[in-house]
């Protein structure tokens, strides 16, 4: 019994156990390096073909924007959901996040996707404003003003006879720029996304 | 006073009682805050305890989107946690609402609307380590001199 008590005594009362007991810490914590970030950018050049913000599955998280003649990609902090998503889809390489480039060059993940333009013709009003704010509308026909009227067949919609019209459906690239424009979130763009594994990039 | 305020400072920066709140959140940042609690990080060991109880608290953790049944509660329960004392946003949803933002819902964010927001830590969730950093730099800033810098 006294025995006992000695030897418990003895063995809290090391220096060593008292210290660690008092003045435990854990390790300092660093962020891995696998660590999936928010995306940064690569050096590799934006060709804004809005893969990215086609395939983001969060409302405002990232925006592709031209400043003094280039492009390049804008991630919103408190939107973007760290998903990564974009990173994977964006053709060019140009942002990067974690491993999860070296996994899609390893595991030659790509996406496929088809994309669906649905105008609810009872709440649309014809201001145009969504055949405006369209990226793709924008280079077919740089003349194209508010109102979204044109004398050119080759944009994927305008308004035509006092109609909202989708004439090129399949050039559309799904980046809803034209859903943000709309006031009466009368326009509807679904995207129809296939993961492919194994598959070239094409 | 210098004296008492020198004890009071140290007091409050091994002492900072955390409540939390979730106005409406997936449970995603509730999971990192829960976390926070466990050996891995460890929040105690920085002298912040979690207490739940707004009376007791000097933070308050704001977890979720903005929902409808929060706009009169969570200004009650900013009122009735003692100064000094701060909010810090968790995650993207009192930010932006997130994913959850969209036509058809009732998302009524930013939090910051409601109640003075001190710091967002923004992340969908954010990592424990960067609930706990956010916590530590916040916690001087409010809490050092408090009655000096109030008169
Ligand atoms: S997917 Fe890549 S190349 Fe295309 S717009 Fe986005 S960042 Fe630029
Ligand atoms: S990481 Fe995900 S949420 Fe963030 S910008 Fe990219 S696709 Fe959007
Ligand atoms: S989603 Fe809308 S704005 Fe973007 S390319 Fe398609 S039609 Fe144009
Ligand atoms: S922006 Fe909306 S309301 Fe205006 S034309 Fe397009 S779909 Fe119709």
């Amino acid at each position: 019994m006294v025995q006992s008590i000695f030897w418990y005594l003895k063995e809290f009362l090391r220096g060593p156990w008292i210290h660690a007991f008092l003045f435990a810490k854990t390790a300092p914590l660093v962020t891995p390096s696998y660590f999936r970030e928010y995306p940064s950018l690569t050096e590799k050049e934006c060709t804004h073909c809005f893969t990215c913000r086609m395939i983001c599955p969060a409302p405002g998280a990232i925006e592709v924007l031209q400043e003094g003649g280039t492009w390049h990609p804008v991630i919103h902090r408190g939107h973007c959901l760290r998903c990564g998503l974009c990173v994977e889809a964006c053709p060019e390489g140009v942002l990067a996040s974690g491993r999860i480039l070296q996994w899609q060059e390893e595991d030659r993940t790509s996406f496929a996707a088809t994309f669906h333009i649905q105008v609810d013709h009872a709440t649309c009003m014809r201001c145009g404003n969504c055949c405006v704010s369209c990226p793709v509308n924008k280079e077919q026909d740089p003349q194209m003003a508010s109102g979204g009227h044109s004398a050119n067949n080759e944009v994927i919609m305008k308004i035509s006879s006092g109609r909202h019209t989708v004439i090129h459906e399949e050039r559309c690239v799904g980046c809803r720029t034209c859903e943000g424009a709309c006031p009466n979130s009368a326009i509807r763009v679904a995207r129809v996304v296939e993961g492919l594994q194994g598959v070239a990039e094409g | 006073m210098s004296l008492l305020q020198d004890a009071k400072n140290w007091v409050r920066s091994r002492s900072i009682h955390v409540a939390y709140v979730d106005v409406g959140s997936c449970n995603g940042c509730d999971i990192e805050i829960l976390a926070c609690l466990a050996p891995r990080y460890d929040i105690e060991q920085y002298g912040i305890y979690v207490h739940n109880n707004p009376r007791e608290a000097d933070i308050l953790l704001v977890v979720g989107a903005m929902t409808p049944p929060w706009v009169e509660r969570l200004p009650a329960l900013w009122a009735k946690i003692p100064a000094p004392k701060a909010a810090i946003a968790i995650g993207n949803c009192p930010v932006s609402g997130c994913v959850y933002n969209r036509r058809e819902t009732y998302i009524l964010g930013p939090v910051a609307k409601y109640i003075p927001i001190a710091a967002e830590v923004p992340g969908c969730p954010p990592r424990p380590t960067e609930i706990l950093s956010a916590v530590l730099a916040v916690a001087p800033t409010v809490f050092r001199d408090y009655e000096v810098n109030r008169s």
